[in-house]
C-alpha cells in the first residue's frame, strides 16, 4: 500500500463553492503539505478525508479502506489536529484524556504524559484558559498518543508564534524518523513546507492544481525576469502568468526548457518559492 | 459505546453536585413522586445536549473511532442508563425522607420521561444551535399546562374515559408501555438517519 489517502474523482458542491474532480494521493511515509489560498477548499477536502463530510460523487479511500465498511478501523489509525479547539472548553486535559483515551484501542497513557511534560501543559487547568499555542499543543499531544499511522492537521501553524511554529516543525520531523508515519497537513504559510514537506498538493478554487514532490516543483516551476522588449504574443506562451512592470517583467513558467530555448541568456531564471507559485497561479485564472 | 455514555458524567461532574440538592428540594416540597422521578431523569441526558450542540463536539466525536450510529445509540441507551441511576437515587431520597411512593409512580415517571425523550431527541438534530433552552422551557410549560388539560379532556370526552375505565389496569399499562417502546424505537431510528446525513 503506497497511498495512505486516495481521493478519486471526488466532488462536493455547496452554495457558491465547490470542490471538483479531486484526485489526491498522499504517499505513505512522507510529509505532504496541502497548500492553497483561504477558501480554496483545503478544509473541505480534509473534512472529506475525515468523513465529516460525504462527497457528492467520487471515492475516498484511507489505508486502502472505505468509510462505508471500515470507519472505525480507519479512524483508529488517524491522529487529527484541527484549526480551532474541538475539545470541551470547560474541561481540563486530564478529563479530556479520560474521554478521548478509551476511544482508541492503542491509546498509550505513558506516551501522553510524556508529551504533556514535553509541551509543558498543565493537566488541571481548563482548556479555555489555554493560549492558542497551548491548545494546539494539547491537540497534538492527544493526536500523537495512540500511535497513529496517519496524522492529519488542518492549519496547525495558523496563529502560532514563530518560535513555536519552528518547534512544531522540528517535532513533526522527529515523528517522521520512524519511517512508517504519514503526515498530511494544510497551511497557507508556505515557508513551513520548505522545511519539512516531501510532497506538495496545491489546491485552487476547489481544484487540485498539482501534487508533486518538492524537487519536482523546483524543477518544473521557475521565476523568469527580463526586459519588456522580449515579450510578445508568442513568447508569452511559455509563461503561466506574466507580471509586467516598467522596469521589466517577472513571470512564472512551468516549462523551463522552453524558456531556455526562447530567451537563452537574455533573461534571469530563478527558483520560484511556493508562495510565488501560488501568487502567479492565482493571476492565471484572471488572465485566461 | 460505554465510553460515550460515561463521557456525559465526566463533562457534567460539577453540575452533578447540584443534582442531589435539586432532588431533595423537590422531595421536601412534597411534589408528586412521579413528577420527581421524571424531572430527576431529565437532568443528565438533556444537560448533555447543551454541550453537544456545539459543532466542535460533533467534529471531535466523529473524528474519533466511533460510527455515527454508535454516537446516537449512546444517547438513547445513555438516557435509559441515567434514568435508572436517577430513579435509584430519587427512590433512596424518598425513603430517607419517609415519603411514600408506589411502583406506579415510578412507572408513570419513567414512562413520561421516555416519551419526552422520544419526541425531543430528534429535534436536537433537526434544528441547529440553541434548542436545549427551547426544549427545557417547553417542558416546564408542558408540565404546568398538561395536568389541567388532561382533566378538562377527561370531563368532556367521556367516550375516551369510558374506554380507559373499561380496560383492566394491566391491559392499560401494557398498552401504554408498548406505545412508549415503539415511540422510543421510531425516534431512535429517525435520529440515526438524520445524524448520518449531517455534515460537520
Amino acid at each position: 500500500m503506497e497511498n495512505v489517502v486516495e481521493l478519486k474523482g471526488v466532488a462536493k458542491n455547496f452554495k457558491g463553492f465547490s470542490v471538483n474532480n479531486m484526485n489526491l494521493q498522499v504517499k505513505q511515509g512522507f510529509v505532504t503539505g496541502f497548500i492553497g489560498a483561504n477558501g480554496a477548499g483545503k478544509s473541505t477536502t480534509i473534512k472529506m478525508i475525515m468523513n465529516l463530510l460525504k462527497p457528492d460523487v467520487g471515492e475516498v479511500k484511507i489505508f486502502g479502506l472505505d468509510y462505508a465498511t471500515h470507519e472505525k478501523a480507519i479512524k483508529e489509525r488517524i491522529g487529527f489536529v484541527y484549526d480551532g479547539n474541538v475539545f470541551f472548553e470547560g474541561l481540563n486535559l486530564k478529563d479530556i484524556k479520560r474521554i478521548v483515551g478509551p476511544a482508541y484501542k492503542k491509546w498509550d497513557d505513558a506516551l501522553f504524559y510524556q508529551y504533556v511534560e514535553q509541551f509543558k501543559l498543565p493537566l488541571n487547568k481548563a482548556i479555555k484558559t489555554f493560549s492558542k499555542g497551548m491548545q494546539m499543543k494539547a491537540s497534538l499531544a492527544v493526536a500523537l498518543s495512540h500511535h497513529a499511522e496517519l496524522i492529519i492537521m488542518d492549519e496547525p501553524t495558523a496563529g502560532l508564534d514563530p518560535i513555536f511554529r519552528r518547534e512544531l516543525l522540528d517535532l513533526l520531523q522527529e515523528l517522521m524518523l520512524d519511517g512508517s508515519r504519514t503526515i498530511f497537513f494544510s497551511t497557507h504559510i508556505t515557508t513551513d513546507l520548505d522545511r519539512i514537506a516531501d510532497y506538495i498538493a496545491f489546491i485552487q478554487n476547489g481544484e487540485l492544481v498539482f501534487t508533486q514532490s518538492i524537487h519536482e516543483v523546483a524543477e518544473t516551476y521557475a521565476l523568469v525576469k527580463g526586459g519588456m522588449d522580449l515579450l510578445d504574443r508568442d513568447t508569452e506562451k511559455a509563461f503561466v502568468h506574466v507580471h509586467p512592470a516598467p522596469t521589466g517583467f517577472e513571470a512564472l513558467t512551468d516549462n523551463i526548457k522552453a524558456v531556455n530555448t526562447i530567451f537563452g541568456d537574455s533573461v534571469v531564471i530563478e527558483r520560484a518559492s511556493l508562495e510565488e507559485i501560488m501568487y502567479y497561479m492565482k493571476g492565471r485564472k484572471s488572465y485566461v | 459505546m460505554f465510553n460515550l455514555i460515561r463521557r456525559d458524567a465526566i463533562i457534567q461532574k460539577r453540575q452533578l453536585l447540584l443534582f442531589i440538592p435539586f432532588i431533595i428540594f423537590f422531595i421536601v416540597m412534597n411534589s408528586h413522586p412521579a413528577l420527581i422521578f421524571m424531572v430527576a431523569s431529565i437532568i443528565i441526558p438533556f444537560n448533555a445536549y447543551a454541550y453537544d450542540e456545539k459543532a466542535e463536539t460533533n467534529i471531535l466525536l466523529n473524528s474519533l473511532p466511533y460510527t455515527r450510529k454508535e454516537i446516537i445509540a449512546s444517547r438513547y441507551i445513555g438516557a435509559i442508563v441515567y434514568m435508572g441511576i436517577s430513579i435509584g437515587l430519587t427512590s433512596l431520597g424518598l425513603l430517607v425522607f419517609d415519603k411514600p411512593f408506589t411502583l406506579t409512580d415510578l412507572a408513570i415517571g419513567s414512562g413520561l420521561f421516555l416519551a419526552f425523550v422520544a419526541f425531543t431527541f430528534p429535534l436536537f438534530y433537526i434544528f441547529r444551535g440553541k434548542i436545549t433552552t427551547v426544549i427545557m422551557i417547553s417542558f416546564i410549560i408542558l408540565a404546568a399546562v398538561l395536568p389541567p388539560f388532561v382533566s378538562f379532556l377527561a370531563k368532556h370526552l367521556t367516550i375516551i374515559t369510558d374506554l380507559i375505565a373499561s380496560l383492566s389496569t394491566s391491559a392499560l399499562y401494557t398498552g401504554v408501555a408498548v406505545v412508549i417502546v415503539l415511540l422510543y424505537a421510531v425516534s431512535w431510528g429517525v435520529t440515526t438517519s438524520i445524524y448520518q446525513r449531517k455534515a460537520f
